[in-house]
């Protein structure tokens, strides 16, 4: 194991909208990160202590938990699924808004009355959230794991409903589908890793806070 | 079953590992032991309702089964800490306090996580019942210390807590719905889920001086300044060469503790290596520390060294007491053609003389 401290940031639909909050933090991936055709997975920052590493936004939170990377960019939709120990999430970065949303067929939309629930089944990536999230209001739910194209699940039969990320809902409407429940917001968090936080508290102290007065910055 | 597969979360230990095991929960006794701590064996199971009554852990969360002789229900421990606090309380309830013991065991935890995969581990500790003064916690704070750098353990952080601040806060000028549900979430610093009049907590967490400082800012109404005073008089009291850092929402599964906690870490590990606190042990104030040994050993520390001495069939008894008593760990040749290798020995007698065995 190196001293270089390491930040997970995630592939996908974060990463365009953190690279600029990186920069306001103090760091600047090298120009590789930038070239699609690098096949490399780490890369160097303009700060010699600090590594950058791009991974899948469920592998950042798992990486930063295990304190393979001490530090980490990652959506909350994916801190609330692992609901991991070691994680802290000491700033609301206010990118990558969306939410986390129940959604089932339009036609059965219309009779459906979700107070009648006992039992449903569920085709998502969240398998903890949804289990949690039906569990505190009294229903089974019963998860089909998928990796992407939920909307699919209830028009083929797989499940009658879906927990998915939501944000203009197009997305669902082409699919037939409507949101019938918003279970919660979500927001790209900066997450640290809690023994990292205590341990190397003299360079990631400064850094958390130069990612708070980011934020503030872009808020005021 | 002919593979010897284990149930998940449980491991054998082998040379040299098992011996490390053995040395490091000596070590840290012996440490303790010198600041008159003294140790005491409780069972490994007892009937769940006296170990959930010292543990503070709901059955659920124990390894339970039946006891054939009482009908009532058994538990393996889960954590030492309570098992101690029984005796105190108990069989040594009629000794002058502060009652100062020690003890080191293995536990068992029904579920693990993918974080902390392991079920059985070794615990060892040492437990103040009578007292949670400054001078208390700087003892056991420092006995801990102390230990685990004998232990060979380097780089100590020590990160310290404040277990009821969240209550004082929210019965006073701070009030919230429900308090369980904040501190769970201050717990995991979930800063956009927490209501803005106690951010600042989570922005204090950091080197312990700055960390005073900012609470101290925070803290308008001086409900926190005894506790803030009493902290920086025991970072006083402590060796000056660790990291000390102060999180006043850390909790992390120390629900019971009262007015201070702490943990433990070093590079050598991923995770914390100790944890402790003070609280209460039924209406007195104690406070105690517990180290967990897996990961020290997995860190590669007391593995000693491996002074092996071959001796050939023939080699007397005596020239063999005589080479033990130096110090070596001699292995007898039991048939002509056992080696030295064989047996891993670093040196074989030749000529009356141990001779270092040359690597290939």
């Amino acid at each position: 194991m190196s001293d270089q401290i390491i930040f997970a940031v995630p592939k996908g639909r974060i990463l365009d909208e953190a690279l600029p909050m990186l920069a306001k933090a103090g760091i600047e991936p090298e120009a590789s990160f930038h070239d699609p055709k690098c096949r490399a997975l780490r890369f160097a920052t303009n700060r010699p202590d600090i590594g950058i590493i791009r991974v899948r936004a469920f592998d950042v939170a798992t990486f930063v938990a295990h304190g393979a990377a001490q530090l980490g960019i990652v959506g909350s939709d994916v801190i609330d699924e692992f609901n991991y120990s070691e994680l802290y999430a000491p700033v609301d970065l206010n990118i990558g808004h969306c939410r986390i949303s129940v959604a089932e067929p339009t036609d059965m939309a219309l009779h459906d009355d979700p107070r009648s629930w006992s039992h449903v089944r569920v085709a998502t990536k969240y398998p903890g959230i949804t289990k949690r999230y039906f569990e505190a209001r009294g229903v089974q739910a019963e998860c089909v794991k998928l990796n992407g194209a939920m909307e699919l699940a209830p028009t083929l039969g797989l499940s009658s409903r879906i927990v998915d990320l939501v944000s203009s809902g197009k997305t669902l409407k082409d699919n037939g589908l409507v949101e019938v429940e918003v279970i919660s917001q979500v927001s790209a968090r900066l997450v640290v890793n809690r023994a990292a936080f205590k341990t190397r508290a003299d360079v990631i102290g400064p850094i958390v806070q130069a990612f708070r007065e980011a934020v503030r910055a872009d808020t005021a | 079953m002919t593979n010897a597969l284990l149930p998940t979360g449980f491991r054998d230990r082998l040379p040299p590992e098992a011996d490390a095991s053995a040395r490091l929960v000596r070590i840290i006794l012996d440490a303790v032991a010198g600041y008159g701590y003294e140790r005491v064996q409780p069972p490994l199971a007892e009937f769940e309702a006296t170990l959930t009554a010292g543990l503070h852990v709901s059955g659920r969360d124990l390894l339970r089964f039946v006891d054939p002789a009482s009908g009532e229900t058994m538990a393996v421990r889960s954590d030492m800490t309570g098992q101690i606090g029984r005796i105190a309380t108990n069989r040594m309830g009629h000794h002058p306090r502060p009652v100062r013991l020690s003890y080191g065991g293995p536990v068992v935890k029904l579920k693990a996580g993918q974080l902390r995969p392991e079920r059985e581990m070794m615990q060892v500790g040492a437990e103040l019942i009578g007292a949670d003064s400054v001078a208390a916690v700087a003892e056991i704070i420092n006995a801990a210390i102390d230990g685990l750098r004998q232990a060979g353990v380097t780089g100590l952080t020590l990160d310290l807590n404040m277990p009821d601040v969240i209550d004082l806060l929210a019965i006073g000028p701070l009030p919230v719905d429900d308090v369980a549900l904040l501190k769970a979430r201050l717990d995991a610093k979930d800063v956009a889920a927490v209501p803005n009049a106690y951010a600042p907590l989570i922005e204090a967490a950091g080197p312990v001086a700055a960390a005073i400082g900012k609470l101290r800012a925070f803290d308008v109404q001086g409900l926190l300044a005894d506790r803030l005073a009493r902290i920086e008089a025991i970072v006083a009291l402590l060796p000056s060469d660790i990291t000390i850092t102060l999180d006043p929402t850390e909790r992390h599964g120390f629900e019971y503790q009262s007015w201070l906690g702490f943990s433990l870490y070093s590079p050598l590990a991923t995770g914390e290596i100790g944890r402790g606190g003070t609280y209460f042990n039924g209406a007195e104030p104690a406070v105690g520390f517990s180290a967990f040994i897996d990961p020290l050993i997995d860190a590669g520390l007391a593995r000693g060294d491996r002074r092996r001495l071959f001796l050939p069939v023939g080699t007397t008894a005596a020239v063999a007491a005589q080479y033990r008593a130096d110090g070596w760990v001699t292995v007898a040749a039991l048939t002509e053609e056992d080696t030295a290798q064989a047996q891993i020995c670093t040196h074989i007698l030749t000529d009356g003389k141990a001779v270092p065995i040359k690597k290939d």
